[in-house]
């Protein structure tokens, strides 16, 4: 039991956090924003920092990490409020590594590495919501061996329009199976929009696309991507709250009225208080939900539905309560807490929201109780 | 960063379960795991089973008698005895005064006084609140004038808890008026037999006397029972509340309080009902959360590598889940959590008599026995967001770590 971090592991984060100081400002950010909410350029230099290929073993041009070097990254680019989908190619570079047969891997791996392939999840449909087990898409077998069409619709897709290929679960022979299907396969179209936390994502029609199976195990294979998002997730929130709260204690700090800072009055600093709480308990539930990434699937839903259930908890109350703190300025545009809110809002809906991970909780409890039951 | 204790700490763990099941008699293990009503006597047994064994001061260092233990191991103690169904330690001698003596006390304060504390023999009690001195305890006013080998005490402490058992009490006294209210306090150790010491039983909303007053009507207090110099009292209070920082949040008791909770619902019809189950579940999350609060500061304590600001935040978050489990287990015993029938809640009542007794009409209401403590223990919890520096207090110091 130990939650230091390796040297290494130290370096990682200070060299991701260095590039969001000097790198993606939020006069950058706000310029991406502006132009439709994702930039090559920025997903780019995310690749030079070797990020993309966390998770993908080093013979395909990765680096051959694990979860805890996944946390750091996630929890440096949160404090940068950055755009780019990087727990998409987390989730894309270790499900394919586990899951797809050897030349699905050699035609994918290096260049998702490599940041050439933006690979992201389309697993989203209006009638499942935030379910994994319910599917509208629809593969056929098609009579030449081993190939595949699909067709159905999906939702909501992170950066869908700027994609290279998505993971797409479908039902096949009456069963959920994975399948990887590029963008710019005839069948496929893309319409692309700004979310509200001023990235990008896209509606995603596919009618009979040729796909390539990555596996029938496809409840299993997307319960293992959504968790590791849902771990990436829970450590970007960590970022974003961390960036939060520096940002509304120095506010607190300068801001006068009546005389005296606002930091002096009491029922702020309460309120403070039960910010760096909910923060902190935050930390710990994403230590946790990384640490039990790699644990046996039954344990991993569960622990990752209790850690996203205590970081959308954490993400509301800091995200509402910083921007109540700032009174007036909390809620312009201009200012950037406004950003950090709306940031910590689209990430708690994401891959579940407190709701839904509740269910999982309740679902799921045992007659023992705690982190070893 | 690993989750996993190491084998040799795991190994630990084991022994110690072993150990535990084969010592921790039964009859207070049943009352524990049932909430009923602990006597001065089941407390003292346990606390010389543990004196016996040498753990009682299971906090304590090689070089005074302890076993050495570091912050996991004494966690993984705590947690073995917590999930049995141990008594917690009455915390005042062996946990709070002990460390005290042994790094402000001198030689012969230590060979007079820790013996006892190991072995469990004497009972000590702890006298700090007083009537005008809860959060701000600086402002003591129990006065102690020297008057040549001794002391005079004069004054009164409250809530000393368990205090109608105490053979001596460890207090803050006031030795000086001069400069700021924390420089002028000392800390004393009493002998609770001494002429002028008085102890008055206060009862508590649940109906028990958990709690005293303690009044000193010119007692004489040797000098040589002053712990360190005279008005460095405040110095060696702030040491005794920063000791054992991962204690104060009880998560150990807390998982255990869980479990129960769970077979009191299902117990009641109400653990298959979704909303009810809900509020466990949250709950759950946030028993996990603190533990793992608690996990990180451990670790650091451990390796002592990295400093957290976040041991405060244990106490707060702590009492709260402790206030919340107490109140939906009593929400789940429901209507039969409202018969205050006092004597339910001792092991072996066998019911009214005059009515049959428990195979009769004389039962528990509803026959469930099993609600008797529910709302005593839910009422009482509302201590722990008062006591040991309020929560509020809690926050304000939280809140200048963050804000300055």
């Amino acid at each position: 039991m130990d939650f230091d971090f390796s040297d290494d592991q130290q370096q990682l984060g200070d060299a991701v956090q260095k590039w969001v100081a000097k790198g993606y400002d939020f006069e950058r950010r706000r310029s991406i924003v502006r132009a439709g909410g994702f930039s090559h350029e920025s997903y780019t230099e995310l690749a030079e920092l070797g990020l993309c290929g966390l998770y993908i073993p080093e013979a395909q041009g990765g680096m051959g990490m694990g979860p805890v070097e996944g946390m750091v990254a996630m929890q440096a680019l949160g404090y940068g409020l950055v755009l780019e989908p990087l727990a998409q190619t987390l989730l894309a570079g270790a499900v394919l590594n586990a899951w797809a047969p050897e030349a699905l891997k050699t035609a994918w791996l290096e260049r998702i590495a490599s940041g050439q392939a933006l690979v992201v999840l389309a697993h989203q449909e209006r009638a499942a919501r935030y379910r994994l087990d319910l599917c509208g898409a629809l593969a056929t077998e098609s009579k030449n061996e081993g190939g595949w069409q699909i067709s159905g619709s999906k939702s909501v897709v992170p950066a869908g329009d700027q994609a290279d290929a998505f993971l797409v679960p479908a039902m096949a022979h009456g069963r959920l199976a994975l399948f990887l299907v590029e963008r710019t396969a005839p069948g496929v179209s893309t319409r692309g929009y700004g979310t509200q936390d001023g990235s990008r994502a896209a509606e995603l029609q596919i009618s009979g696309a040729a796909a390539t199976l990555v596996t029938t195990d496809g409840l299993a294979a997307l319960e293992h991507a959504v968790d590791i998002g849902l771990a990436a997730a829970c450590a970007e929130a960590v970022g974003v709250m961390d960036r939060t709260l520096a940002i509304t204690v120095d506010y607190m700090n300068q801001r006068k009225q009546f005389g005296v800072a606002i930091s002096s009055f009491q029922a702020l600093r309460h309120r403070v208080a039960d910010i760096k709480m909910q923060l902190e308990l935050a930390r710990s539930m994403s230590y946790y939900a990384s640490l039990k990434l790699n644990a046996p699937a039954p344990e991993r839903r569960a622990a990752m539905a209790r850690a996203k259930y205590q970081l959308g908890q954490s993400m509301r109350f800091v995200g509402q309560q910083a921007v109540q703190l700032h009174g007036g300025i909390g809620v312009t545009d201009e200012y950037i807490v406004s950003h950090c809110f709306k940031k910590l809002t689209q990430l708690e809906m994401t891959f579940g929201d407190s709701l839904h991970q509740l269910g999982e909780v309740s679902a799921r409890m045992q007659d023992t109780a705690g982190v070893f039951a | 960063m690993d989750l996993a204790f190491t084998p040799e700490e795991q190994q630990f763990r084991e022994d110690i379960r072993a150990w535990v099941l084969a010592n921790l008699p039964a009859d207070i293990s049943h009352k524990v795991h049932h909430a009923l009503r602990l006597s001065k006597d089941d407390l003292q047994r346990w606390a010389r089973i543990l004196g016996q064994k040498g753990w009682l001061g299971h906090g304590w260092s090689k070089a005074f008698g302890g076993p050495g233990w570091n912050a996991v191991q004494k966690h993984l103690f705590e947690e073995e005895c917590a999930l049995a169904g141990a008594p917690r330690v009455v915390p005042f001698g062996p946990v709070m005064v002990a460390p005290v003596i042994m790094a402000f006390g001198n030689a012969e304060q230590q060979q007079r006084f820790l013996p006892g504390i190991a072995s469990g023999e004497v009972w000590w009690s702890q006298g700090y609140s007083e009537p005008g001195s809860g959060s701000d305890l600086a402002s003591v006013k129990c006065k102690a004038e020297r008057q040549g080998d001794h002391y005079i005490v004069n004054g009164q402490k409250t809530w000393t808890t368990l205090g109608q058992y105490g053979d001596w009490i460890f207090c803050l006294v006031r030795t000086s008026t001069e400069g700021k209210p924390q420089t002028g306090i000392s800390f004393l150790l009493i002998d609770m037999k001494s002429p002028g010491v008085t102890v008055r039983p206060i009862v508590l909303l649940d109906g028990e006397a958990e709690v005293n007053e303690v009044w000193f009507d010119n007692v004489q207090v040797p000098a040589n029972n002053l712990i360190g110099e005279e008005n460095k009292g405040w110095t060696y209070a702030k040491y005794l509340l920063g000791h054992e920082r991962t204690n104060i949040a009880d998560v150990n008791r807390t998982k255990r309080e869980l479990e129960r909770l769970k077979r009191v619902a299902k117990a009641e019809g109400m653990y298959e009902e979704p909303r009810f189950r809900d509020e466990i579940a949250k709950l759950e999350v946030d028993v996990v959360a603190l533990e793992m609060l608690v996990l990180r500061v451990l670790s650091a304590e451990k390796t002592g590598k990295n400093s957290l600001d976040i041991a405060g935040l244990l106490k707060i978050r702590g009492s709260e889940i402790q206030q919340r489990y107490a109140e939906l287990m009593m929400l789940a015993g429901g209507p039969f959590s409202l018969p205050f029938i006092a004597e339910a809640m001792d092991a072996g009542w066998q019911g009214d008599q005059v009515h049959g007794g428990l195979g009769g009409m004389g039962g528990f209401p509803g026959g469930a026995l099993h609600c008797a403590p529910l709302a005593s223990t839910y009422f009482n919890m509302r201590k722990t967001t008062i006591y040991g520096g309020s929560n509020e207090v809690q926050r304000n110091i939280v809140a200048q770590t963050v804000l300055g």
